[in-house]
């Protein structure tokens, strides 16, 4: 993407000037060398799986047949096992939905937003990140596609000429979600793999001259035979641009529809106009928080703390204060505005929300979401690992009970008095969502078993000997 | 055709070298040839004389084309081939329309960039004279090569060997083809 | 354009004094404000003329929030290309307290002749079918928050924020050229972590109390964000023109290269796209709904009580086209960014469709006695262009005032060596 003629490093007049000296953090520490970074990396791959890999893929697949037992279930019995009922009838498999799709929002943000922003610190969180949002899409998807109760009909939600001669209703927010969260999906997917496509050849060539024949075939089969032609990084890396560029808008407008489910109706707390920013805002927030989750046990695992630095969870750290403090005043505009704007019941669900009977899962959320980033302001607290990673679950924990304030406290009590209720998830709902973790974890071990969870390439290319006018003293 | 090679590499060890060199096979006026990096390096198109690339007008066209399926399929779904009267919404309005016209833009972006980008590099291409290089693998690591290939009108076995060595190449070597 | 900065020497110096061009704005602004104030003395509508003047000090206030935001924004996220660029916004906010000073009238009226700019304010005020503002239940609901004293304490403490804000800023920046300490780039991160929550909340209730309120039955939490974007995009058209200004006039060559313009270039675009998303989810989601409380809104700017169409709505598509569709599509192209004479007349077009932005938000609160909006081409079009002409001469002239104080750009900032080699 060089086009920009070169200045020398220094102008020479800033010799002359002496501007104050503030050296930018490194973000691969150590000044380490190419062959390092490829050796570290594939050396994850290529070495004998861990004791503890396996320890931890038995616990997920445990946990993932929560899922597999409460879909399984409702799928033989129907929908009624779960705990909705008038008038609460969208319940925990929305807020799931829209707690999964949020997770996976700052993968993309991370690869797609800070890569059009030149943050080069992405680098080394990219990958795992965009495999996050992959499989935290996966996670999402189990909800819509089962809420349907009769699973063998969700080919419905897609215009496929069928038999009743009747096509989708696309004035639907629904039918938005669909194509939203396959565009989502697919475009993340491949995404992932645009940039998966030099480090598969890198491994491909590795397991080659290691002799393992079924591996190298495999790898080689995906890297389509790249072999590192600048020709073709000159295509590629326009292309990546533009899958950025356009992932950007994706990722906005994905979290945007899946707002519009509620915005575009009528009820109370939930027609709102702020909703498209502020749910987007929510998304990459909860999403940094899973970052940090993942991100935080893998640097201490694999000893990654050359590429993984202070200086990136300084960054993470920021984000999410950033974006938590956005979430807030988010909340504080709502609050004003169902005051300004005057209507009854608009001021009702709020005050419903914080001192109604979800008025527990209401102050959970501010604590969470509202306070929890707020430590974020300390360096101290940034530094201290153990601290960040608690707080990210917090966020996490905050996250989810933000769309359940949303989404059951408006439905709980709506207009009329006479038809208010209140939810609880039943044993199925609650076995199916925890399920959804062990899903996501076993997807993610996988992923760092078996494929590059740093792009090799890309990390080559933020360290200082990647600067063709760099001088020649670095070996 | 056997004593005919697929052409010369060269080996260079950073990437300024080879960045120096590029600049110099590009001077000389080759055409046919070709930069083996593990990464992708600022500038190095340039220094290749290789032209900014085409592959967004490919991701343009997919878009134009995304957005346009979008509401004519909503269009013709909903407005003609079944008039579907529901909510008190009109039959068509490009309003409720664009949220999926906008995903498809995006997906037909997606596709068409990454087509793109595949046709324009010919890839898939599992066999190819390079890779039977053996010691290629550096170069999907931390090595750097310049290829040069031998269908090149320039190319001349003994001229293009010392304009390698000149540029600062280490064990040239031809490839067969 | 060269980008080899070893030749710089201009930024060693205090640039030229625009004496002259700062004169002449001046007389410019002077020439505007004299002009609308015959026009609220002359007019038949006086109250239509000061709506227009308050679309005018709205309009270049919103662009000087936007220069405080962008420079808040660089500071927060360590940004280096734009340290070039930083110093003109520095010397823009100077134009914070000559806006104050510019605002002053309209809160002098509203003490003296309340509903003579924004309705409310007046309780026997007419509304069109129900009574007056003083028994419009809805007005007593929200009397606690719309209110003179208020207003009045609400607007001091904006400007003061601003001031305030924007003097810190300079200072530190202006203090670093002097002795290159690290020191001031850390207080410049320090104003910028609570200056970023404080001008959001600013800029967001400036525009409910100065433009929504003026319709006050209608509500919309996106407002503030609608805002910000407005804010954000003019600014950059500005930075923009300013950048040319200086390369043309000779103190930017050696400074700026293609890369800074292309960077720009690439916000703008972004900023168009973030505000159509704003915008079309704003109308989107209250078009969908179709509640009457909230629909009245656009309501007016389409239809006139027998249902005919009005001139608003052609401004409403220009607004959608010109806005966005236009821009967006000029600024996908590469040479559309960096070419000076290519960028210069889209940066100009979009100052002028966000002026048109905030007419459309202002002006159709003047209504004729069937409580349709008046037409947007109407002889107010021409206080609009004498406001905008007067509290602009005044910016740029406050801007021009402080630019030859200190040297161009900021030469000991920590990230100048980053900037001047700028690559993409």
């Amino acid at each position: 993407m060089a086009h920009a003629e070169h200045a020398v490093a220094t102008p020479a007049i800033l010799n002359e000037v002496k501007p104050a000296v503030l050296p930018r953090a490194v973000l691969v520490e150590n000044n380490r060398s190419f062959s390092w970074i490829t050796e570290k990396i594939c050396g994850i791959i290529e070495g004998k799986t861990p004791a503890w890999w396996w320890v931890c893929f038995c616990i997920a697949c445990l946990i993932a047949c929560f899922t597999v037992g409460g879909i399984t279930y409702l799928v033989s019995t129907g929908v009624g096992v779960w705990g909705h009922a008038n008038p609460v009838n969208w319940a925990w498999d929305i807020v799931n939905f829209v707690f999964w799709i949020g997770i996976g929002h700052a993968g993309t943000l991370i690869s797609a937003i800070l890569c059009l922003l030149r943050q080069k610190w992405r680098t080394s969180i990219n990958r795992a990140a965009e495999a996050m949002t992959i499989f935290a899409v996966v996670c999402a998807a189990i909800f819509p596609v089962f809420h349907v109760g009769r699973v063998w009909y969700a080919w419905y939600l897609f215009p496929i000429p069928n038999s009743n001669y009747i096509w989708q209703n696309f004035r639907s927010p629904l039918e938005w979600d669909v194509f939203a969260v396959s565009t989502y999906g697919t475009v993340s997917v491949l995404f992932w793999y645009v940039g998966l496509l030099p480090d598969l050849a890198t491994l491909r060539d590795r397991f080659e001259a290691a002799g393992n024949k079924l591996r190298s075939f495999l790898y080689g089969l995906f890297a389509m035979g790249w072999r590192g032609s600048n020709r073709h990084w000159s295509n590629y890396e326009m292309a990546y641009l533009i899958l950025a560029g356009i992932s950007t808008p994706l990722v906005l407008s994905v979290h945007t529809i899946v707002s519009f489910d509620f915005a575009v109706s009528l009820l109370p707390g939930w027609h709102t106009t702020i909703f498209p920013p502020y749910f987007v805002a929510g998304a990459i927030f909860s999403g940094f928080g899973m970052v940090l989750t993942l991100m935080l046990p893998l640097r201490a695992i694999y000893k990654l703390e050359d590429l993984i630095t202070q200086y990136h969870i300084d960054c993470m750290c920021k984000i999410t204060l950033a974006t938590g403090t956005i979430v807030g005043y988010a909340y504080a505009m709502e609050f004003f505005i169902a005051w300004y704007g005057a209507n009854p019941y608009e001021g009702f669900t709020f005050i419903n929300r914080a001192f109604g009977p979800y008025a527990w899962a209401y102050w959970i959320m501010i604590s969470c979401n509202v306070i929890t980033p707020q430590f974020f302001w300390f360096r101290k607290v940034r530094e201290n690992t153990t601290m960040v990673w608690v707080l990210s679950i917090f966020v996490n924990v905050g996250m989810w009970f933000e769309r359940f304030v949303i989404i059951v406290t408006s439905l709980a009590r709506d207009f009329l008095p006479s038809s208010w209720g209140y939810y609880s998830p039943s044993v199925v709902e609650i076995f199916t969502f925890f399920g959804t973790f062990g899903v996501f974890s076993v997807l993610f071990l996988l992923f760092i078993r078996f494929l590059p969870i740093m792009p090799m390439a890309e990390l080559k290319a933020v360290t200082p000997q990647a600067d063709p006018h760099a001088g020649h003293d670095h070996h | 055709m056997a004593a005919q090679p697929y052409g010369l590499i060269a080996t260079f060890d950073t990437v300024p070298d080879i960045y120096h060199a590029a600049e110099q096979v590009r001077d000389a006026g080759y055409r046919n040839w070709d930069c083996i990096t593990p990464l992708p390096i600022h500038g190095l198109d340039k220094a290749m004389g290789v032209k900014r690339s085409i592959v967004p007008r490919i991701s343009l066209a997919g878009g134009i084309t995304g957005f346009c399926t979008g509401m004519s399929m909503i269009w013709w779904t909903g407005a003609y081939d079944y008039k579907l009267i529901v909510g008190g919404k009109p039959l068509f309005s490009p309003m409720f329309a664009f949220p999926i016209s906008y995903e498809l833009t995006i997906l037909f972006t997606a596709f068409a960039t990454i087509g793109g980008m595949f046709f324009l590099n010919g890839l898939p291409m599992h066999y190819h004279p390079v890779l039977k290089y053996k010691e290629i693998r550096r170069g999907m690591d931390d090595q750097m090569f310049i290829v040069i290939e031998a269908r090149d009108p320039r190319f001349n076995l003994a001229n293009t060997k010392a304009l390698l060595a000149q540029a600062g190449g280490k064990n040239i070597k031809e490839l067969e083809a | 354009m060269s980008t080899h900065a070893a030749s710089v020497s201009t930024p060693l110096v205090a640039p030229a004094s625009p004496a002259s061009s700062a004169n002449k704005a001046l007389v410019i602004g002077a020439a505007g404000l004299a002009l609308t104030a015959i026009g609220v003395v002359v007019s038949s509508d006086a109250h239509g003329v000061a709506m227009s003047y308050l679309v005018g000090v709205t309009y270049w206030t919103a662009i000087t929030i936007g220069m405080l935001m962008l420079t808040l924004i660089h500071h927060i996220v360590d940004a280096s290309w734009s340290v070039v660029i930083r110093r003109q916004w520095e010397h823009w906010l100077a134009a914070f307290k000559w806006l104050f000073v510019l605002f002053l009238p309209l809160l002098v009226f509203a003490w003296l002749k309340p509903g003579f700019v924004w309705p409310w304010m007046d309780l026997n005020h007419e509304l069109h079918g129900h009574g007056t503002v003083g028994t419009d239940v809805l007005y007593q609901k929200k009397a606690g928050f719309l209110n003179l004293n208020m207003f009045t304490g609400m607007t001091l403490a904006f400007f003061g924020i601003w001031v305030w804000v924007s003097a810190r800023l300079r200072k530190a920046s202006f203090a670093q050229d002097a002795d290159g300490d690290v020191k001031w780039t850390f207080m410049n991160r320090k104003t910028a972590a609570f200056g970023l929550p404080l001008g959001a909340l600013t800029l967001t209730f400036a525009a409910i109390y100065w433009v929504k309120s003026l319709e006050y039955h209608w509500f919309s939490t996106m407002y503030g964000v609608w805002f910000f974007a407005n804010c954000v995009r003019g600014a950059l058209s500005i930075s923009v023109l300013i950048m040319l200004w200086l390369w043309a006039r000779g103190d930017y060559k050696g400074v700026l290269n293609t890369n800074h313009l292309y960077s720009a270039g690439q916000l703008v675009f972004a900023f168009t796209v973030f505000w159509a998303y704003v915008t079309f989810s704003q109308y989107f989601l209250i078009w969908n709904a179709n509640v009457p409380e909230e629909t009245f809104w656009y309501n007016l700017r389409e239809l006139n009580h027998d249902g005919t169409t009005n001139q608003w709505k052609w401004v409403g598509m220009l607004i959608l086209f010109g806005h966005f569709f236009v821009p967006f599509l000029y600024l996908l192209s590469y040479k559309h960014k960096v070419v000076h004479a290519k960028v210069r007349p889209i940066v100009i077009w979009i100052l002028g469709i966000i002026l048109v932005d905030m007419c459309y938000n202002i002006l159709p609160v003047l209504k004729d006695e069937h409580g349709d909006s008046l037409p947007f081409l109407s002889v107010n079009l021409v206080w609009v262009l004498t406001s905008v002409a007067g509290v602009g001469g005044v910016c740029v002239w406050a801007y021009l005032r402080s630019f030859p104080s200190t040297k161009l750009i900021p030469i000991r900032d920590p990230r100048i060596g980053e900037s001047l080699t700028h690559h993409e």
